[in-house]
């Protein structure tokens, strides 16, 4: 018996969520940084599902060209799962997570790897939700067949891509504007590899449109603000490119798309850390955090010129501890409101027009009840 | 001096200050722009302002403005020149040993001096703290007396 233990222990299993091969049997799965990195595994396949998720609930056509791009590695099944022939962005996506085997196969992953058998509903999709998005599918499908033209325009807004959740409001905008520049850098890619010039040319050419990615690369560091929009409009530039063409028309390979966009994704993700990071430096429980947080938030919305609710109304009054008061701050404020409030009272008070009478003296009063007393009398 | 500064003349434009500095410290000086101490003072604001940019927003509210009356009621500004220190709209006071805690009466001897103070408050209010010790020695922080209220 102590033997097979011993042989137990010693046998390795490879643990998927810490990347290493242990000996600890399924003790492994309680020891802490198993599950530190198992949270951390959890929260990164969580990420690409909202992209899934996203066109869940936005169903939208997949252009072919996006078709290879777009893919999900399912984590819990250890399989790829492409797009190719779908005719939905995340369509085999969808339908994997809805299948029975991933949920069978994700059962397991809980039970290995520890995360509690509550979390199951978050990495599938459940029949009611793909009923909804095949409904949405079909009659997207029936409206889109009449006018065929349109839809092209609409494909290539919307399967944008999955990476960011495109700003569908600018992006006609920023399509306008940013293909200008565009349509001169295509046709400068392509003019001259229409007379069948040799690679090296080719090389040469897809690097002058990468060096202009890349410029737009650097503005968009440099200013610091990763802008949905500037991603959108990045986005479509590489879009466009590709939709320039095959390999005859001198399109850049696929391949080297992908690794553009695998620079922009890491530079965006750069510069999204060094934003946290930024804020990381702040001490979060200093003076008013929760406000400054609240007012960023505000102050951000309304640069993209978006309407706030101004709850700034005239009487506002900041946070004040006055000099007599003892208690808390909001108190202060009460106070001067009451006070306020009181002279304000004083003042119409003061203002209440009196009427002037002249002075009837006492003797005077009295003769003049008497007068109408005996008055009353004498009617009765 | 206080032309070297903004100054603030309505409500809404101090409404606007507090509620824009950001994970800075926002000093409020309440005075008259003609006043003798509130020319030293406003000289010491207008020269360190720049030194403490990266942490500090200095401004001026003319006490004379009567759309400011609610402020000067609010904050009981009795003294001029009286200086009030705000982060994150919070109102930060300090315990400089004199009688009232929440603002600084009267104008500071160098600019140092007034630099060390909104480092203090900018420390306290980083670390939370609503209220912070003066880091001055008591000879160079100016003394007066105040009245208890309604009396």
């Amino acid at each position: 018996m102590k033997k097979k233990n011993k042989k137990q222990k010693s046998e390795f299993d490879f643990c998927k969520v810490c990347n290493r091969n242990h000996d600890e049997g399924q003790r492994h799965k309680y020891f802490p940084s198993h599950t530190n990195s198992l949270s951390k595994f959890f929260s990164r396949f969580q990420n690409k599902l909202t992209e899934v998720r996203f066109f869940l609930k936005n169903p939208s056509f997949l252009r072919l060209e996006l078709a290879s791009r777009n893919r999900l590695w399912c984590v819990f099944c250890d399989c790829d799962i492409d797009e190719l022939g779908s005719s939905f962005a995340c369509q085999n996506a969808i339908n994997h997570l809805a299948s029975g085997d991933h949920l069978k196969n994700l059962k397991h992953f809980l039970w290995k790897y520890g995360g509690g058998m509550d979390r199951v509903d978050a990495f599938r999709i459940s029949q009611a939700d793909i009923a909804k998005w095949e409904t949405k599918c079909k009659s997207l499908k029936s409206e889109a067949a009449p006018c065929g033209g349109t839809s092209q325009g609409l494909q290539s807004g919307l399967s944008n891509d999955i990476h960011k959740e495109p700003d569908y409001e600018n992006l006609n905008n920023y399509e306008k504007n940013t293909l200008h520049h565009l349509n001169s850098n295509i046709s400068n890619v392509v003019m001259p590899l229409q007379q069948h010039t040799n690679e090296y040319q080719v090389s040469r050419l897809e690097h002058s449109g990468v060096a202009n990615v890349g410029s737009n690369m650097h503005v968009i560091t440099s200013t610091l603000s990763v802008d949905p929009c500037d991603g959108t409009s990045l986005w479509n530039a590489n879009n466009l490119m590709e939709a320039g063409g095959n390999v005859h028309s001198g399109a850049p390979p696929p391949w080297f798309e992908e690794t553009q966009g695998d620079q922009l994704n890491v530079q965006l993700n750069q510069v999204s850390t060094l934003n946290k990071s930024g804020k990381l430096k702040l001490n979060p429980k200093r003076v008013g955090a929760a406000w400054a947080e609240k007012r960023k938030m505000e102050m951000e919305m309304e640069k993209r010129g978006g309407i706030v609710k101004s709850d700034c109304d005239p009487n506002w009054l900041p946070n004040f501890g006055r000099v007599w008061q003892s208690g808390s701050r909001k108190e202060s404020r009460k106070e001067f409101e009451f006070e306020k409030q009181k002279q304000t009272n004083v003042h119409s008070l003061s203002e209440m027009p009196m009427e002037i009478k002249p002075y009837v003296s006492k003797r005077m009063r009295k003769i003049r009840v008497f007068k109408m007393r005996i008055r009353s009398e004498l009617v009765d | 001096m206080s032309y070297l500064l903004t100054t603030l003349t309505k409500k809404k434009e101090i409404d606007t200050i507090i509620r824009d500095t950001i994970d800075k410290v926002l000093v409020l000086r309440f005075g008259r722009a003609m006043d003798a101490l509130c020319l030293q003072l406003d000289d010491i604001l207008a020269k360190s302002s720049r030194d403490v940019s990266k942490f500090a927003d200095v401004a001026l509210v003319d006490i004379d403005s009567e759309d400011v009356q609610v402020y000067v009621k609010y904050f009981d500004i009795t003294l001029i020149p009286s200086t009030v220190f705000f982060f994150n709209a919070h109102h930060m006071k300090m315990d400089s040993g004199t009688a009232d805690h929440t603002k600084w009466v009267g104008a500071f001897h160098r600019k140092q001096d007034f630099i060390d103070v909104v480092e203090a408050i900018y420390r306290g209010a980083m670390k939370g703290k609503l209220i912070v010790n003066c880091p001055l020695p008591p000879e160079r922080i100016p003394k007066y007396q105040l009245l208890y209220k309604d009396v």
